[in-house]
């Protein structure tokens, strides 16, 4: 167990990826959005999606943890299980610091009154709907879910080459093509948005977690025969 | 003495080639051997399999009676670290050293300060920007400090100058009389490592082609230095494997076993012996494994 929680403080060697990009990031976001925002007439509150600009960054955190993290690890002789949980543990705690991030920026928007410009990137209402700990939910499943999209990809191009990632990424596409297509030719978007408004964010989070958890386990069996 | 590694028909195949060829071989606790072989032989393949971050085709592996594989009390017990290892993308040397000594059970951090030292190894600088040589020096180091049981080092002189590599040599010889443990050193620079290695395995082509006691193998070839004219005199009708001279001067090396009347030949010829290049022989003996028809007076100066 403690070489396990060892790999979390391995991760967290990654002070830059983990934590400063995302907050630089943060940090650019809010700037451009309270530009853009000041720029815009009228008293209306301005509602903007700069806030998941730092989640992207997830993406790229969860690949490079396989792509360079994990062949170190493999030099100074741990497995790859406890890898794959110290890492996803690291995710885990990192989402997490995203999720208060936004309780913050939240916070703050609502003590400024969207930064006396009634813009708003982070307390938008229908995050919100549920509460902060619903708001911080939303925010945690999507960094976890970028990292794990991230992680998983990785894997799949350093075990199969970039040809079967490729495929795999048209095959994911095409399925949710498919999807849209049938929902459009069975008449169903009403009832699908029907759904998607009774689930509100909160409940659309916490289905996404139950794929981010599924997402994990498919990455774990592809991770348990990586090469460095 | 004690089998620390046994391996049994291990087979590696890639897509179109064989990496590894049904070898089998066991290593022996406490003693310094030198994997060599010409790029592309099967070092690192062989070496990545011993340590579970490879997977056989076929075949096993077996380190201190158990499968590597998802062993952590294996895995623990040995350290190898890539001649072209990759680190966190912002990790300084101080942080791949804080992170070898969160899992290695017998990391010495004064011996890798020590190193870190005599290495003039930059700390603050990330790793992906030091130098090639650094960058070597950062993988001696953790094979070093971790003092594993078995520490397999691939190569580790790559860009690393003529003072460094001396440096690594006599750390490596030091701090192995002082805590004796099984080293595996991958290497082609045959000679440079010839008075470091107790056992000498040669692989080529993914096949085990030597497994020997240096000196053994050293006894299998001798090197006589003289008058020209003598030499050719007395190495008619011998297998030479290597030819040299310097004006008048001359020297051959013969494979085979000299007899006490050879020497006496040798000293009242006023020849002298001299000692064997282990790369001329190893060069030699290799090509004559790989082709055997091949006649005894292709020169062994092209080995690296």
């Amino acid at each position: 167990m403690s070489r396990t929680l060892n790999v979390v403080r391995l991760q967290l060697i990654n002070k830059n990826t983990f934590i400063w990009v995302p907050l630089i990031v943060l940090g650019g976001a809010m700037l451009v959005s309270v530009l853009i925002y000041a720029m815009i007439p009228g008293d209306d509150p301005k509602y903007g999606g700069g806030g998941q600009a730092p989640l992207w960054v997830f993406f790229s955190v969860g690949l490079t943890a396989m792509t360079l993290t994990f062949p170190f690890s493999q030099a100074i002789s741990i497995t790859r299980r406890e890898f794959f949980i110290g890492t996803m543990l690291s995710a885990v705690l990192g989402s997490a610091f995203m999720g208060v991030l936004l309780l913050i920026g939240g916070g703050i928007e609502l003590l400024t009154n969207g930064y006396g410009v009634n813009g708003w990137m982070f307390h938008l209402p229908w995050l919100w709907e549920a509460g902060p700990l619903g708001a911080f939910i939303v925010y945690f499943t999507l960094a976890l879910f970028f990292f794990v999209v991230g992680f998983t990809g990785a894997t799949v191009y350093k075990r199969w080459g970039a040809t079967v990632l490729t495929i795999a990424s048209i095959v994911i596409a095409l399925v949710l093509v498919g999807i849209a297509f049938l929902v459009t030719r069975l008449e169903l978007w009403g009832q699908v948005g029907q759904t998607f408004g009774q689930l509100g964010a909160l409940g659309l989070a916490l289905w996404g977690l139950v794929v981010t958890v599924a997402l994990m386990g498919l990455s774990f069996l592809a991770f348990r025969r990586a090469t460095p | 003495m004690t089998t620390v590694i046994d391996v049994q028909h291990l087979t590696k195949q890639y897509k179109d080639k064989t990496a590894l060829d049904d070898v089998s071989l066991t290593i022996e606790k406490d003693t310094i051997y030198g994997l060599l072989g010409r790029n592309g032989a099967g070092k690192t393949t062989l070496m990545s399999i011993l340590t579970a971050q490879n997977f056989a085709t076929s075949g096993q592996a077996h380190l201190f009676g158990e499968a590597p594989y998802e062993n952590a009390d294996v895995l623990s017990r040995i350290c190898f670290v890539r001649e072209s290892q990759r680190y966190p993308d912002d990790a300084t040397a101080t942080h791949a050293f804080k992170a070898a000594r969160l899992f290695f059970r017998n990391w010495d951090q004064e011996l890798a300060d020590r190193l870190i030292d005599d290495f003039q190894l930059p700390m603050k600088t990330t790793i992906k920007k030091l130098s090639r040589g650094q960058l070597s020096a950062v993988g001696v180091i953790i094979g070093l400090a971790s003092r594993a049981e078995i520490t397999f080092f691939d190569e580790p002189y790559l860009g690393l100058d003529a003072v460094a590599r001396q440096i690594f040599y006599d750390r490596l010889l030091q701090d192995y009389a002082e805590h004796p443990r099984t080293i595996i050193l991958s290497s082609h620079l045959i000679d440079e490592v010839a008075s470091l290695i107790e056992k000498v395995i040669v692989i080529d082509n993914g096949r085990i082609l030597l497994h020997e006691d240096t000196d053994a193998l050293r006894g299998r070839a001798s090197t006589v230095i003289g008058d020209a004219a003598k030499i050719e005199a007395w190495a008619d009708g011998r297998e030479v494997l290597h030819r040299e001279s310097l004006g008048r001067v001359a020297s051959v090396t013969v494979l085979g076993h000299l007899s006490d009347a050879d020497r006496a030949a040798i000293a009242a010829a006023d020849l002298d012996l001299a000692p064997v290049s282990l790369q001329q022989l190893i060069v030699r003996l290799t090509q004559n494994a790989a082709h055997p028809e091949s006649t005894t007076s292709t020169m062994a100066g092209e080995a690296r």
